[in-house]
Parts: C-alpha cells; sequence; structure tokens
C-alpha cells in the first residue's frame, strides 16, 4: 500500500504546521511517511510545499505524480496539478483566477502553464488548471473555506478573525476523510497542536464541517503491531546523533539548509550524562556559538577541538567554500575535527534551497596541499544519525577532519525511523589515541608505526601547533628529511583507514548482487532506488557509496568486474561519483542517471529511467520532475 | 627535550617583538601561570611569537587573521585556560577585521595582543591597516593611499571591555600591562606600538621615544553601570590623541559587563561546573550522554 499527499501554499501561511499535523495523523496510525520540503529562499510569499508518502511498510521516496492535492491559493493549482493523479481539493474562491495574475510564480512557470493551457483549448485560469486535470482523471473536491469559516464562527460566536487559525485544518480534514481516517483520531491529533481550549472546539467544529464535504475513497484503518518508531528530519537526526556521540561544541554559521542542525543543538544544549560504573548522573553544557562567519565557525571548532573535546561545525557549499582554509590547517595539524555539509545547488549561492549532489569531488579535493580527509555519506535517516557518531570517532581515531556529507533532501525530508534502526545501545564511542596523562617530554607529532601519534589535550602538555611544516614537537622546520618523514606520516594515517575500517562499512549492496545491471548511487537517491528495489521486478544490483575516503577500492573494483551494465546515478551533471570510481578503479560507468534541476530523485522518473536504460539500452538520462 | 630546544628566532635585529615577547614572558611566569597558558597566533612576525615563547605554555600558530576564532573555541571549550592571542595590524584589523570586532560582542575572557608596527613585515614591508594616508615607507612604491584604522577606538567601539596602549621598548611598563590584561575578568585588548626596523622607516624607536607619554589623569575603571557611558567616551576621546604626543597605559577597564562563559551558563547552568573540557562522553568507549528524552520528544505515539 503506498498513497501520496501533496499540500502547497504560500510560504508562512501555515503549510509547515499543517504537514505536520498530517504526518502525525497517519504516522501515529501506525503507517510509515516519508515527506519531503520544497521551498524558496524566501520568508513569505513564494510558493512552498510538502510531498508525502504514506505506507505500510517502510518507505523513503516520494513519487512523481500525488495521489492527493490538498491547496488553499491559485498558485498551489497551477503549479502541480499536472502531477496529480487522484484528486485534487481546491478552493471554490480562487478558480476564476488568471495564470497572469498570480505575482509570486516565476514567470518561466507562468509561461510554460499558459501554453499548455492554450495548447488544450482550455482558458488561462485556476479553472482552466482543473479541467485539465479532470480530463485526465482526476476528480476534483471543491472546498468553500471561507463558507466553512463563517459558519463556524457564527456557531461559536467568535469573531471571524479567530477562526482564521483553524483554517487550515479544512484541508487537512477533507483529505484524511478522503483516506477513510476517523474524524476523532484528526481531531485529538490537531488538537493537540493547540494549548487554548476555543481552538480545540473551533477545530473540531472546523473538522465536522469538512467531513461533510466528501466520501472516504481509501481506508487507512489503524495498524496493528506497528513498531516503536521516531519522526526524524535529517537535520535533526545528525543533531541528536552528535550529541549522543558526545559532541560539545558546534560553531556555525546561520546557511540553508545546516542551520536548522546547530539550532536543535543549541536548544538542548544541556545534556545528562550518566557514568556507567557508578551510575552517577551529571549535567554537562554543549557550547554552540553562532560565529561571525564561516571561516570564525570553523576555526572555532577547531580550536575547541585542540582542548580533546569532540567538535564540529555544518554548513552548505558556500561555507564550505570559506571554511577550506581552516580544514587545511586541520588536516596538517591532525585536529579531529567534523564538518557537516548539507550539499544544495551550487555554484555560487545557486539555489539556496533546492538539493544538490553536485559537491561531491570539492569536498574530496577541498584544501591546498596534500592531507588525509575522510568523507563520508549518509543515504538515509537512520544512516545520518549513526553516522553523525562514526564521523566523531574516525575524527578521533585518525586525528583527521572528517566530512560528512548530507543533501537538503535528506535534511529536509522528514521519516519514520523503527527504534532499532538507530542502534541506540550499540554505538559506541572510539576515542583514538587520546591520553590524559602525557609524558613530560610530549611530542604532540610523535612518530609511530601507524603514523597516530599520542593526542593530549591542550592545557595537559606542552605543545606546538602550526601550520607549517613542523617536526615531531610541532615546531617549524622546513629541513627536507623531517618534511619527508612527517609528510608521509600525515599521509600514511589514510592508508590506515583503509585498512581498519571494513570496506562492507564503506559501501552497501541491494538487491539482486548478481545481476548484469549495477546502479552506483549516494545519498538521498539510495532510498529510491531501494523503494523501487523492493516494489518492482526490476533486475539490478545496488551499490551504495558511503565512503569517498577512504575508498573502498578492492571492493568496489571486485563488485564491478565483468558486469554489463553500469548505471552512475547522481545528482549531478558530471557523474561525479562515477569519475571517483573510476579514479579508484579504472572502470567506467556505461550508463547515467542524472539531475541537476534542484529537485529530489522521484521514485516513478527514477523507475521509467532505469527501464529505459536497462531495457532499451539507454546511455544517459537526464531527470527532470519536480516543481 | 631536544625539539623543545631553542632555536632560530627569525625577527630582525631590533624588532619590537623582542621586548613584546620579553613582556609576555615575564607577565606570565609572575602571574605563575605558565602551566595552564596557551598563546595563539596568526601569521606573520607576530603570529610566530607562538613558537618562540621558551617558556613552558603552549603555542598555537594558526591562520592569517583567524587567530581570535581559534582562541574563542578554545577558550570556550576550556575556561580553566589562560589564551592570549598575539597578532599584527594585518592580521587583526586587515584580513581578521571581522572577528576583531565581533570578539568584542562577546566579551570572551581572552587578551588580544597587537603587535602595531603598521606594515606587513614578513611580506616586504606592504602597508598595513594602521600606516597613516600619505606615509611613505621605504618600502613601499608609493605613498599610502588608505586612511589608518584607529586600534583603540576599534576595540572600544566592539565592546572591548580592557582596552590599553603600551610601547614594545618599554618592557616595565608593557609587562605590567599585560599582567593587568590577563587578570582583567573579560575581553582585554593591549595595542602595542612597535617600530620594525626594516621596513618602516618613519614610526621608528626614535620616533616613539619623543612621542609615548605614560597617561597620569587617566581613571579608566567603571566602577558602576552609571559611569560607564561617560568612561567610555572620556576614552574613546582619548584615543584620538596622536601626533606629538602619544598616550599609553589603560584606556578603559570595565568587569561589570558580563563575559560570553557568563552568558552561556544562563542557559547552560552547568557550564563552569562541567565545562566541555572536562566531560566525561564515555567510558570504555560506551557512551555516557542519556538521549532518551531527545528520541521521546521525537516518538511517533498516538498520545502526543
Amino acid at each position: 500500500m503506498r498513497i501520496s499527499w501533496m499540500i502547497g501554499g504560500a510560504q508562512g501561511t501555515g503549510i509547515d504546521t499543517s504537514a505536520n499535523i498530517f504526518g502525525k495523523v497517519v504516522s501515529t496510525l501506525g503507517y510509515y511517511i516519508y515527506g519531503n520540503r520544497e521551498y524558496h529562499s524566501n520568508i513569505k510569499g513564494r510558493h512552498s510545499y510538502f510531498t508525502l508518502t504514506i505506507s505500510d511498510k517502510k518507505v523513503r521516496s516520494i513519487p512523481e505524480k500525488a495521489d492527493i492535492l490538498v491547496s488553499f491559493d491559485a498558485e498551489t493549482v497551477l503549479q502541480h496539478f499536472n502531477e496529480i493523479k487522484g484528486y485534487i481539493i481546491y478552493n471554490e474562491g480562487v478558480k476564476g483566477t488568471k495564470v497572469e495574475t498570480v505575482q509570486s510564480m516565476e514567470s518561466e512557470v507562468a509561461e510554460r502553464i499558459s501554453k499548455q493551457l492554450e495548447s488544450e483549448n482550455l482558458p488561462k485560469t485556476v479553472e482552466g488548471a482543473l479541467e485539465s486535470a479532470k480530463r485526465r482523471g482526476v476528480k476534483l473536491i471543491p472546498v468553500n473555506y471561507d463558507e466553512i469559516a463563517k459558519k463556524v464562527a457564527e456557531e461559536a460566536k467568535v469573531q471571524l478573525s479567530v477562526v482564521e487559525r483553524v483554517k487550515n485544518v479544512i484541508g487537512i480534514a477533507v483529505s484524511t476523510k478522503l483516506l477513510g481516517i476517523n474524524e476523532e483520531h484528526l481531531a485529538k491529533v490537531a488538537g493537540s497542536t493547540f494549548k487554548q481550549e476555543l481552538y480545540r472546539k473551533l477545530n473540531v467544529m472546523a473538522i465536522k464541517k469538512a467531513y461533510e464535504l466528501t466520501e472516504s475513497v481509501y481506508s487507512l484503518p489503524k495498524l496493528e503491531g506497528a513498531p516503536e518508531r521516531y519522526l526524524l528530519d535529517g537535520n535533526t537526526a545528525v543533531a541528536i546523533g552528535k550529541i549522543y556521540g558526545g559532541l560539545r561544541f558546534q560553531s556555525y554559521y546561520p546557511i540553508t539548509p545546516a542551520s536548522d542542525e546547530s539550532m536543535y543543538i543549541e536548544a538542548h544544549q544541556e545534556v545528562l550524562m550518566e557514568d556507567p560504573k557508578t551510575g552517577d548522573k551529571k549535567k554537562g553544557a554543549v557550547v554552540v556559538v553562532q560565529a561571525e562567519d564561516e571561516l570564525a565557525a570553523v576555526n572555532m571548532a577547531v580550536g575547541a577541538a585542540l582542548t580533546g573535546i569532540r567538535s564540529s561545525t555544518a554548513t552548505s557549499g558556500p561555507g564550505f567554500s570559506l571554511m577550506v582554509e581552516g580544514i587545511g590547517w586541520a588536516g596538517m595539524n591532525e585536529v579531529p575535527v567534523v564538518i557537516t555539509y548539507y550539499i544544495r545547488g551550487g555554484p555560487s549561492t545557486g539555489l539556496p534551497t533546492r538539493t544538490s549532489q553536485a559537491d561531491l569531488l570539492f569536498s574530496l579535493f577541498a584544501g591546498h596541499g596534500e592531507f588525509p580527509k575522510i568523507v563520508v555519506a549518509s543515504g538515509t535517516h537512520d544512516e545520518a544519525f549513526k553516522d553523525a557518531v562514526l564521523t566523531l570517532n574516525l575524527a578521533e581515531r585518525y586525528q583527521t577532519p572528517v566530512i560528512h556529507l548530507v543533501e537538503k533532501t535528506l535534511a529536509n525530508s522528514y521519516t519514520t525511523v523503527p527504534k532499532q534502526d538507530l542502534g541506540v545501545g550499540q554505538l559506541y564511542a572510539d576515542r583514538g589515541k587520546l591520553i590524559l596523562s602525557p609524558p613530560e617530554d610530549y611530542a604532540r607529532f610523535q612518530f609511530t608505526d601507524d603514523g597516530v601519534s599520542p593526542r593530549a589535550p591542550l592545557g595537559k602538555a606542552l605543545m606546538y601547533y602550526t601550520g607549517d611544516e613542523h617536526n615531531e614537537y610541532g615546531f617549524i622546520s622546513e629541513d627536507p628529511v623531517n618534511r619527508n618523514i612527517i609528510y608521509e606520516k600525515r599521509m600514511k594515517k589514510l592508508e590506515l583507514a583503509d585498512k581498519e575500517i571494513p570496506e562492507e562499512e564503506r559501501v552497501k549492496v541491494y538487491g539482486n548482487v548478481n545481476s548484469e545491471n549495477v546502479v552506483i548511487t549516494w545519498g538521498a537517491p539510495t532510498g529510491v532506488f531501494m523503494d523501487i528495489l523492493e516494489e518492482t521486478k526490476l533486475d539490478f544490483a545496488l551499490l551504495q557509496l558511503r565512503m569517498f575516503s577512504p575508498f573502498p577500492s578492492r571492493f568496489v573494483s571486485k563488485f564491478l568486474q565483468g558486469r554489463k551494465r553500469i548505471i552512475a546515478a547522481e545528482g549531478n551533471y558530471l557523474a561525479q561519483a562515477g569519475k571517483i570510481v573510476k579514479m579508484n578503479t579504472g572502470i567506467e560507468a556505461t550508463n547515467y542517471i542524472l539531475k541537476w534541476n534542484g529537485r529530489p530523485f522521484l521514485r516513478d522518473e527514477v523507475e521509467e529511467a532505469l527501464r529505459n536504460v536497462i531495457e532499451k539500452d539507454v546511455k544517459k538520462v537526464m531527470l527532470s520532475g519536480g516543481s | 627535550m631536544a625539539g623543545h630546544k631553542f632555536h632560530w628566532n627569525d625577527w630582525c635585529p631590533g624588532c619590537g617583538n623582542f621586548g613584546i615577547l620579553s613582556a609576555e614572558q615575564q607577565a606570565i611566569t609572575e602571574l605563575g601561570i605558565t602551566n595552564n597558558t596557551v598563546i595563539v597566533g596568526g601569521i606573520g612576525c607576530s603570529g610566530k611569537l607562538s613558537q618562540y615563547t621558551r617558556i613552558p605554555v603552549s603555542g598555537v600558530h594558526t591562520l592569517h587573521g583567524r587567530a581570535i576564532p581559534f582562541a574563542v573555541g578554545i577558550k570556550l571549550a576550556n575556561p580553566s585556560l589562560e589564551v592570549i592571542v598575539n597578532g599584527g595590524d594585518g592580521d587583526l584589523l586587515g584580513i581578521g577585521a571581522g572577528h576583531f570586532v565581533s570578539v568584542g560582542r562577546r566579551n570572551v575572557d581572552i587578551v588580544v595582543i597587537l603587535h602595531n608596527n603598521g606594515v606587513y613585515g614578513l611580506t616586504k614591508g606592504q602597508a598595513a591597516p594602521t600606516l597613516f594616508r600619505g606615509m611613505k615607507t621605504k618600502s613601499l612604491p608609493r605613498p599610502n593611499i588608505n586612511d589608518a584604522i584607529n586600534p583603540v577606538t576599534l576595540a572600544l567601539a566592539s565592546g572591548y571591555t580592557f582596552v590599553a596602549r603600551a610601547y614594545a621598548y618599554d618592557v616595565p611598563h608593557l609587562k605590567e600591562i599585560i599582567k593587568q590584561a590577563i587578570k582583567h575578568k573579560g575581553l582585554a585588548f593591549v595595542d602595542i606600538l612597535q617600530p620594525c626596523p626594516t621596513y618602516n622607516d618613519i614610526n621608528t624607536k626614535e620616533w616613539y621615544d619623543k612621542r609615548v607619554y605614560k597617561m597620569q589623569d587617566m581613571d579608566p575603571v567603571v566602577k558602576s553601570e552609571s559611569e560607564m557611558q561617560e568612561k567610555l567616551k572620556k576614552a574613546i576621546d582619548k584615543s584620538y590623541e596622536w601626533g606629538e604626543r602619544i598616550p599609553i597605559g589603560i584606556f578603559y577597564k570595565n568587569e561589570l559587563v558580563p563575559t560570553y562563559e557568563e552568558r552561556i551558563k544562563t542557559s547552560a547552568p552547568s557550564y563552569y561546573d562541567n565545562y566541555p573540557a572536562e566531560q566525561k562522553i564515555e567510558y570504555e568507549k560506551k557512551l555516557t550522554t542519556i538521549i532518551d528524552p531527545l528520541l521521546e520528544e521525537r516518538k511517533v505515539a498516538e498520545d502526543n
């Protein structure tokens, strides 16, 4: 079972709240959900929308066409009427609105819609768009939002303006009725978002009236035996993972879509710790600093890490560009620091609120000179949580910066994660060679067999750091002999990591491992392919790359040997992961499924592309779904 | 301690940095804080001071302009450390100007020492942000066409709660100022007038010797909220005195403004009792943070 639901409206008009209520309604019935949020770079007024998949099984993608659209304004209908296959719930009052009068819509979009309606001999209005959808078999559900609000106000004997706040629940109610969800359940969930009794009452009244408008066509009964689950978006998954993993310093400069992570940590900055030996509980602070810029953010995090604590920063492309110098210093000085890199559309400020996978090569090669760097990419929400702990461990074990890649899609989408998938209790802390009682003649960069030196917190021993080349004690040295030795010591740590980190953890395989078709992907598209594997008979193996440095060369090389089709599927133009595979294994992709329009990989378009590649051997497919 | 052995010092003979280093060594030693002091430097001649301390204090030689953020990270993670930033005028007021101003808004309990010689020494004498317009030092191909920043005024305007000026060749006075800066609760700034014998042939030792004088009539200490405004105004006025007479000494001192560390405490009361560098985040690899309440908030349950 799989139903998809969409809600749209102007940013700042309660779309977020409505989507949250709806998500809660279905997830508390025991269903799995996966929701994605799309928005413009603005505060109020521009079109924003949520797409939500509901399923009785775990789900990690959104389709290209939704079953139900909830809309209040004209733009939502115009933007999405082509993407709906079931029902459009719309506001009767906006039927007559002309395409050209919707100011908030981009002119390119308006022009496209006008042309389409013209070619279908339909008026260039909301009504025309609705008619177009109707011709394709979509059912229309008109709602007179104002009339319902007026009636509720009259019955409750309150001013109409008071009822405004519950207007959003009407659209939700019509869709939950369509889904066969009972009225009381919606009233209870929606009511919990309001503190005041009056609003709860108004909600119940509005829901009642909305329920009279339509008949149930689906049936979403309460699922019995649903496991314990958490509702997590990517930002929060990483934030909670970091706190759990012992992060105690986070600095950031505000940037979409990274800031939410830091703001979550700040809101939960005092944590409780339990000494497993004595059972004593103690409170401790996580310091979160909103820095003056990204240069400060990364260097504060690096400075904090010198004191022996777990430290990180979070940013996205434009911020990462500024951080590169600091990351180089951390590499030179063997500082464990985690940089969570939320990838959005570039170059420059690009598409600030849209997704992308185009910064992979940049993250991997960031910094002048050579230094070891670990790059991890999470594909799903539970991975994002576990990887937050993993990256903190790797940073300390190999004493080097670790870059954790999370795309906007993962950051801003949310899903229900079963408790056991988070691995709480199994996750551990690996602090590497951290020593709290260093010897008197302590040398921070002491030469060792594996290249990793014992690391003492700044203040516990006499130590020197410099971004210049240095000797074992951290003193500047340009001696060519020392340069050779210490350079090799640093670089050797990557070889050690390659030896120690199991390749199976750096790359995951799904589907028919013996198939002649292999899809190579990474990040959020992984979930889309996993869903396709579960729901179709398409024959392919899915190779999810989780670590790009150290790259699991032997595994990938062996796995790709002799395959007929190697399909690089990623959210960029250059097929960057494909290039990294070629660089490390010599094996080149044969086919490509690429997308760079700023929208996530959508399940149906990916399935179609995959069919074309596998069945018709199409070499390259450019995906263009999403509005 | 082979690696700790004193090695070649890159500073030119006669460099003001020797006086600054000497004063810092004495101040730190006399205060008895060698074991928990960290000197953080940027890039350039000043930045290398963190490598040349020669007394048992740790040194962190960072990036051009970024010494302040590094220092802030160190201090906030471990507030028991004494953190002293050394930077040149190009470092702190050019490439790092944003950090110099921003740290003022935070009043982090660290010391910022400016090696003010008007030039970028290590890259052969280009004009630094404190060099006045029209000046042509011997290293410049033509007279400087930029106006100069007044570091003392800027520090005062940015919120530094201890602001002083000293002279690199008056080591005893400089040492006292640095001691006061370290002891100050809050963010301290010391502008050190420092001749560059190689590239700045205008603001030389002879030039400064004739002009610097110790302020006698200044009472820089803010004793109550009500006199804050007035003392700050007086300090700003005084900071503009420059030319035939150049005042050195303390311009402003205010311990009534809460430090950033105290501000953290308002949202995380355990901050001082269990600051980040002291926390035990694991025991035999087992994570100690109790995460259940955060996950509980995210739990999908019908009753929420």
